[in-house]
Parts: structure tokens; sequence; C-alpha cells
């Protein structure tokens, strides 16, 4: 196998080097070659040896991080749907007509951004970018289900135009590429994005009754929607459990929500493996949680009253699995790229991200959701942090040199 | 005394390490030094091709101040001076015959201590071990008139199967190392870096500060160590050399003869028997090898970190004490990049053996393992560098942005060879940051 994929490589080289038939090409081959087998090249200049680790491997393992989250997405989505239309169906079942929905999606992420992508190598002359096999995916995760597939063409083409090539790149980019593009579809189609009615693809064809089934008066609301929304009731909380949103349920990923956010446990297995191979910075995760309950326990446990805002009252423990904090904490805010670099900025911007989030959703009425939106704006204030711990370094570098 | 525990770093278990007692080898037929890695040094020849030459005679000598000389290790004569690129002289090669040798004036430890800063310099310069010396931070010879701020003689050696105090060092060097301590100490205060809890006999009664230094590659390195002791301040500089060139300096003083005996090793998969020999100053790489492994091969005077790729023709040198044949041929490995990989050793935790650390040592060999992007900061470079209050993104981004000021302020001139070198090693998006490093100095240079 090893053997014929090196010949097969060595033999269509000559036409995409300089001078070949396909020279302008030679970044497809290359593409294609490194994904196939580990690259050959020499150590020519520098250190001579070098470390197996390539930028490949630390992408791809993101993806693997992200699997539980994908195959708890799938399931979601299916369940929400037949429990929305009063069916009994297996775990099998729930998960393919998820898949139904979900691949789809997907698969269009990959190849509108893929085709922006190749049109960018193409015209600058890099290498195919594997940054843009992550973004690829997290982008779908932060989608409803029932979202149409042209709005996430336009969406991930504006994230990785917009988001990030614009800038030169992967490792250039100042905002994460996959939150641009749902920000933009976000403020773009809001009708197709937020609300009650997104969250569920109940009524749509499915494997049980091969059919749509009817259904009416269900509301798909999320979690944020009920716990924000519900007027003349006595606490956040108690609308919560009337809405059969428990605590367990909102862990377990059981509950209407974007196709990747829903499990917290899945995204949880996600963190530990991102943590445990060192791709992940876990400063930027417990910077982010200990923002977030911190703020909500000020809230909670302070001494305002609730008065008409129920979220003032939420515990923090509900903020950790609502919505999509646990997500992008664990997949958005740990960007190496567009978060802090310093390991101390990380920790700060962490903190930053949580309390913004918790300030978004408890203080703003507007939107119910606030981790997109926290992080976003800490990636355009991720400099700024570095440039202060910079700052510190070099001051106490002068000041141990001066001491010396 | 202090001891200095190095915690930031990696040791890098590449297999063909060395072992046993230094063979003694009979005279090499050439031997031959390699100006160019005499930073801050403008060669001049002092012999001419087919001249003869004796052992300890000037071969050459720095435009700008002839007394600072480099000696001939053997006498014979001179075979062949080779140029490189703008007819920089790369090699002065001398064809070994015949044992006519200069000899230098004898001194006793007492007279040692008793000597004037004039006559120490003269001693050096005119005894060819000045080029011994080098400076903080730019590694370059320091001028024959300059004042050191500190100087510090390093006795230990963290780099990949380079060899260090247990080899290069032997009980009898005690009265050597003494008396260089003697003769260093009329240009400076001297320090002494040695590795934490080994006492030596060569080092126990010397009259210097020791420092204890423990911990991974590169807390054997003077430049780390330097930054550590007494780094140097405004525009002063800190001078450094190796314990085992200051033993050549002790016998250059006590015996009245140029010390041109040298300990070299030959490591790495390439060599067919990896071995510490005792041969001469600039002895040919292949003397020093003997057999290698079949097939295609890399010559590496030094490391494989901050080594110089060389030919088999080729000589050691007067800093390196090693030769590493490191074997070329890249193994592929499909889909690597999304496997396991449970054989391959890493630093990085992505590969298991990063994660729990592998044990014993493996055939590593010069790939890139991957493609050049930009820089994806998960944190691996500063987890090698040991040199404090380092942010090397930063540093690195200015050095490419030409910023020096911001480059200086973020420690361009702090950051040693060997850590770059670490982070060229562990860049999963294959930068060559020692190369980068090296533009930043020499920027540096020009501009100051």
């Amino acid at each position: 196998m090893k053997a014929f994929l090196v010949n097969f490589f060595d033999g269509l080289r000559p036409n995409f080097e300089k001078g070949g038939k396909y020279e302008k090409f030679w970044w497809a081959l290359e593409g294609v070659e490194t994904v196939a087998l580990t690259p050959g090249e020499r150590t020519h200049k520098g250190a001579h040896i070098r470390d197996h680790m390539d930028m490949k491997r630390l992408m791809i393992f993101v993806l693997f991080a992200l699997t539980p989250a994908i195959l708890t997405g799938m399931w979601n989505i299916g369940f929400q749907a037949y429990t929305a239309e009063n069916l009994t169906a297996s775990g099998l079942d729930c998960f393919l007509r998820g898949a139904y929905h979900m691949l789809p999606i997907i698969i269009m992420s990959y190849t509108a951004g893929g085709l922006a992508e190749l049109v960018f190598c193409h015209v600058r002359g890099h290498e195919v970018n594997e940054g843009f096999l992550v973004t690829a995916m997290l982008f779908p995760l932060t989608l409803p289900p029932t979202i149409p597939l042209w709005m996430v063409a336009v969406g991930v083409i504006f994230g990785v135009v917009i988001g990030k090539e614009v800038f030169g790149g992967v490792g250039m980019n100042i905002l994460n590429p996959a939150l641009t593009a749902r920000a933009f579809l976000f403020f773009t189609y809001p009708g197709a994005m937020s609300g009650a009615k997104v969250w569920d693809v109940a009524g749509s064809a499915n494997l049980l009754t091969h059919s749509g089934t009817p259904i009416d008066s269900y509301t798909g609301a999320t979690a944020l929607n009920v716990a924000s929304g519900t007027p003349g009731a006595a606490s956040a909380v108690s609308a919560l459990t009337e809405a059969g949103f428990t605590l367990e349920k909102m862990a377990l990923g059981a509950i209407p929500g974007s196709m990747g956010e829903t499990s917290v446990v899945a995204i949880a297995a996600g963190a530990l493996f991102l943590i445990a191979t060192g791709i992940a910075s876990w400063r930027t995760m417990v910077g982010c949680v200990l923002g977030l309950v911190g703020v909500t326990s000020l809230f909670a446990y302070g001494v305002w009253e609730p008065g008409a805002n129920t979220m003032l009252s939420l515990p923090p423990a509900y903020h950790l699995v609502m919505g999509g904090f646990a997500f992008g904490t664990v997949f958005m805010a740990t960007d190496p790229v567009s978060s802090c670099t310093t390991e101390t900025g990380r920790f700060i911007y962490g903190v930053l991200i949580g309390v913004l989030c918790g300030l978004v959703r408890v203080v703003n009425p507007a939107y119910p959701e606030g981790m997109m939106l926290a992080i976003l704006f800490m990636n355009v204030f991720a400099p700024l942090i570095d440039y202060y711990i910079v700052k510190g370094t070099t001051r106490r570098r002068v000041a141990r040199l001066a001491a010396a | 005394m202090s001891v200095h525990q190095i915690k930031r770093g990696l040791d890098i278990p590449i297999a063909g390490a060395a072992s046993g007692a230094p063979v003694e080898l009979p005279a090499p037929a050439t031997v031959a030094y390699a100006p160019t890695e005499f930073r801050g040094i403008t060669p001049k020849l002092a012999k001419r091709e087919g001249e003869a030459v004796k052992a300890g005679e000037p071969l050459f000598f720095h435009k700008h101040a002839p007394e600072l000389v480099f000696l001939s290790p053997a006498s014979g004569t001179v075979k062949e001076i080779r140029r490189g690129r703008r007819r920089v002289i790369t090699d002065i090669i001398v064809e070994v015959s015949g044992n006519e040798a200069v000899s230098f004036k004898k001194y006793s430890q007492a007279d040692l201590e008793g000597m004037s800063d004039a006559d120490a310099r003269s001693l050096l310069l005119s005894g060819g071990m000045w080029g011994a010396l080098r400076t903080r931070p730019l590694d370059r010879i320091p001028a024959v008139d300059a004042k050191p701020q500190s100087i510090l003689i390093s006795a230990t050696e963290t780099g990949p199967l380079q060899p260090g105090a247990d080899v290069l060092l032997t009980d009898a060097d005690a009265p050597a190392l003494a008396a260089a301590v003697a003769l260093l100490g009329k240009l400076g205060t001297v320090n002494l870096a040695v590795p934490a809890g080994k006492s030596h006999p060569a080092w126990s009664g010397v009259k210097a500060k020791l420092h204890e230094f423990a911990g991974p590659h590169p807390a054997g390195d003077a430049g780390v160590q330097v930054n550590l002791i007494d780094p140097p301040r405004g525009k002063s500089e800190v001078w450094y050399l190796s314990a085992w060139d200051a033993v050549l300096i002790g016998r250059l003083a006590l015996e009245g003869r140029f010390p041109a005996e040298r300990v070299y090793a030959a490591v790495g998969v390439g060599v067919a028997k990896p071995r510490f020999v005792k041969t001469l100053l600039g002895a040919p790489a292949k003397h020093i090898v003997g057999d290698t492994a079949q097939g295609d091969v890399r010559w590496i005077r030094g490391s494989v970190l901050t080594g110089t790729k060389i030919g088999a023709d080729d000589h050691a040198s007067f800093y390196s004490r090693g030769i590493h044949v490191l074997p070329e041929g890249v193994e592929r490995e499909v889909l690597g990049w999304a496997t396991p990989q449970l054989g391959k050793w890493s630093a990085h935790s992505a590969y298991l053996k990063g994660m729990f650390g592998g044990g014993g040592s493996y055939d590593l060999r010069p790939g890139l393992y991957g493609g050049h992007r930009a820089i994806v900061p998960i944190g691996q470079y500063k987890k090698v560098i040991a040199t404090p209050d380092i942010e090397p993104e930063f540093l690195f981004r200015s050095i490419i942005a030409g910023d020096l000021e911001e480059s200086i302020t973020l420690g361009l001139l702090d950051l040693t060879m060997e850590e770059a070198a670490l982070c060229s090693y562990v860049c999963p998006s294959k930068i060559d940051f020692d190369i980068l490093l090296r533009e930043g100095l020499d920027f540096y240079e020009r501009e100051a």
C-alpha cells in the first residue's frame, strides 16, 4: 500500500512541478499527497531533526474531540422530533433521522467552504490549510437543524473569506472563522437562527411513519428562551422545570438547541481529550467556567431582587449546561490563533469570556445566548490582553537584569 | 554554591549514543580549522598553501588584531585552503608529518596567581587559546582589549548525544583547571557551572564560585547559564568557555605547549560503532567515526540541533566535540496524521509516547514531517525555553517584522541558539526559528 502510494505520487509529481503541465495546481497534489502519506521532505536548514507533530495532526485531533458532540447531536435531533410528534422511537431511529438532517448541512459546509479555500490556494499560491477542516465542522454544529442549505453555504464562505483568508489564512486571523460565519447568519437571517421555531425538525418525513407527522401546539424553545422569556413565572428554575428542563436532561443533551451544543457530557469528553493531548488550553477553559460561575453567582446569590428579570435568580449550575456555553468554551474560545497567546493572558481571556457571557445572558434581555458574542468580543481584545502581559514580562526581565 | 533547577526544556532521546572510555587513535593524515565558526574574526592567512608549519605555529590570525592567532595542531605542510562564497576561507587543511613543535614559556600555579592582566591576555593570545572565549549575547570572540563583566566556565553539556564532563574531564585535569581559573581570574570574576549532584575531582578544589545546573536540555548550555547567573548589563559582555577548553588553557600555561589533543565523540545511528576517540584538534570526520552504516548519510559537526552539515571528507572543529552521522531517508506513513503512531516518539502529547514518556531511544531521521505553516501557538515553544521571562511567539514575530528595538525588549539578546533550535524541533508549523534568531542577531550586529 505504502509503496504503491509513494510510486503513484512520485509518478504524478513531474506534471505539477515548475514547468510541468499542471504547475499552477501544485497545491492540489501537495494537499492530496500529504493527506495520504506523511511528507518525505528532508530538513535542509535549521535544526537537523524535527518532531513528528504537524498541523494536520493538530487539526484532526480537534475533529476527534468533536466526534462525541457530533454523534450525540445527531441522536438528539431525531429524539427531539419524535418526542414532539409523540412517537416512540429507538435510539438508532433517532440517530438516523438526525443524520438525515445533519449530514447534508455538514457536507454543504465542507463543499462550499472547501471551494472558497481552494480558490484562495490557487490565487494566493499557498498550501491547503488544514485549519479549514475544523472551521467547516465547527460552523454547522452551531446551527439549528432546520437551517436552509443555501444559508450554510453563504455563511461558511463568509467565514472562510472574511474571517480568515483576507488576513492571510490560518494563523493570521483575528476572529474565529466559524464564529464569524455564525455571527453573519445570526444577524443577517435572525428568523432562521433564533426564536422558538427553528430548533426542531418535527413534522418532516421520517422512517417510522414514512410521511410527515403533523404536529400542533408544540414549542421547541431552548432552555435559554424559557428561562429568560417566561412572564409570570415564580423563578427561572421553576419555569425551566415546568417546561421539562432538568439539570440532568440539559447536561446529557436531550434538549432543543444548536446541533452540536446540547450535550455537555459529550463536549466534556472532547475537552478532556483536547487537554490531555495538549491541543487546547486548559487555562482558557477553566477561565471561562470561573468567569461564568463568578458573575452568575453574584446575580443569583447577591443582593439584587430578581424582579421581572427571572434570569437574575438562575443558579450558576444551570448556566453551565444551558445553551452554547460549554461548546464555545471547549471548541471556540480555545482556538489558539484567535485567543490570547500568553499563558496568563489565556486565563484572563477565558475569565472575561465567562463574565461577558453571563452579563449578556442575564442583563441584556435582547439576546438570551451570550457565548458567541462574548467570544467574538474577546477575540478582538485578546491582543490587548497579550500586550499588557508581554509588557509585564518585559518589565520583569528588565528588573531582573538590573538587579543581577 | 547555588543550584539551578531547570524545568523547561527537552531531552531528545535520539539513538546512537557512544559509550566506554575514549579510544586513542593513531595520528590523523590531515588536520584542519574551519575559520567560519569563529564569529567576529576576519581570518588572514599566516601560511600559504604548500608552506611547512610546526605544531603550535600560527596558521591564521584576525585581520584587525594580528596578535589573535590560531595555531596549527600538528607539524606538516599546509595542504589546501578551501574557500566558499565571496572567497570566505572555509577550511585550512594541514597534512601531518614530522613532530616539530613550538614551545612556550611554562608557568607554575604560583606564577599564574601573581600574573598581570596584560600578561594573562598575551599568554592566551599567543598560545592560540583566546578563541576558546566567547561573549554573550552574540557568541563572538571577544576583542583583545575587552573587559568582561564576568567569565563563565561551563562543565555541563546536555545537547543530544554530546559528550559531557564524565567523558571530557578526568581526575588528572584538576591542576590544569585550577591554573585556567587562576589565569582567567586576572581578566574578570570567574564562575563555574557544573552538573548538579555530581562532584568531580577536577573541580572540587577550584577557587571559583560554583553553580550547579540540573534539568533537561538546554540546562547545560552556557548561554542559558549566563542568563541565570550573571546576565550581561547594558553594553557589557559576559564571556564563556567550556571547562574542557579551560583545561587546555591550563595545559598551555603549565606545560608550555599548544594543547592540540582533543576527545571527540562519534555518535548517531549512522556510525557503525559509536565511540569516543582521543585524537588531534580538527581531525578528519572519517578518522573519528570509523565505519559508517550503508546508504545515504548526513554528516553533522556538533549536535543534531545546532550542528553544521559537513561533507564526509571534512574535519572536526575547534568548538565541536562530536561528529553525528545521521542516516538520510525519511520514513513515510500512510495517513500518519490521523493514526495513533504508537511507536513514534514526540515531544507533543498528541502522541502516546509524548503523553506518557517513552523511555529508550529512537532512530530519529532528518525529516520535516509536515508542511510549512504560520505559527499556531499551542504553548509548544515556551515549554522548551529555559531562559526566564521570554514570550517566544512575540519575540519571533518581532524578528520577522524586522522591529529591532521591540525584539531586543522581548529578549532577542537573551534567547540562546540551543533554545531556538528546540523551538524549531517542536514546531508543528515547521518554522526554522534558529535561522530566524540568527537573522535577528545579524541584523542587530549590523545596526549596532
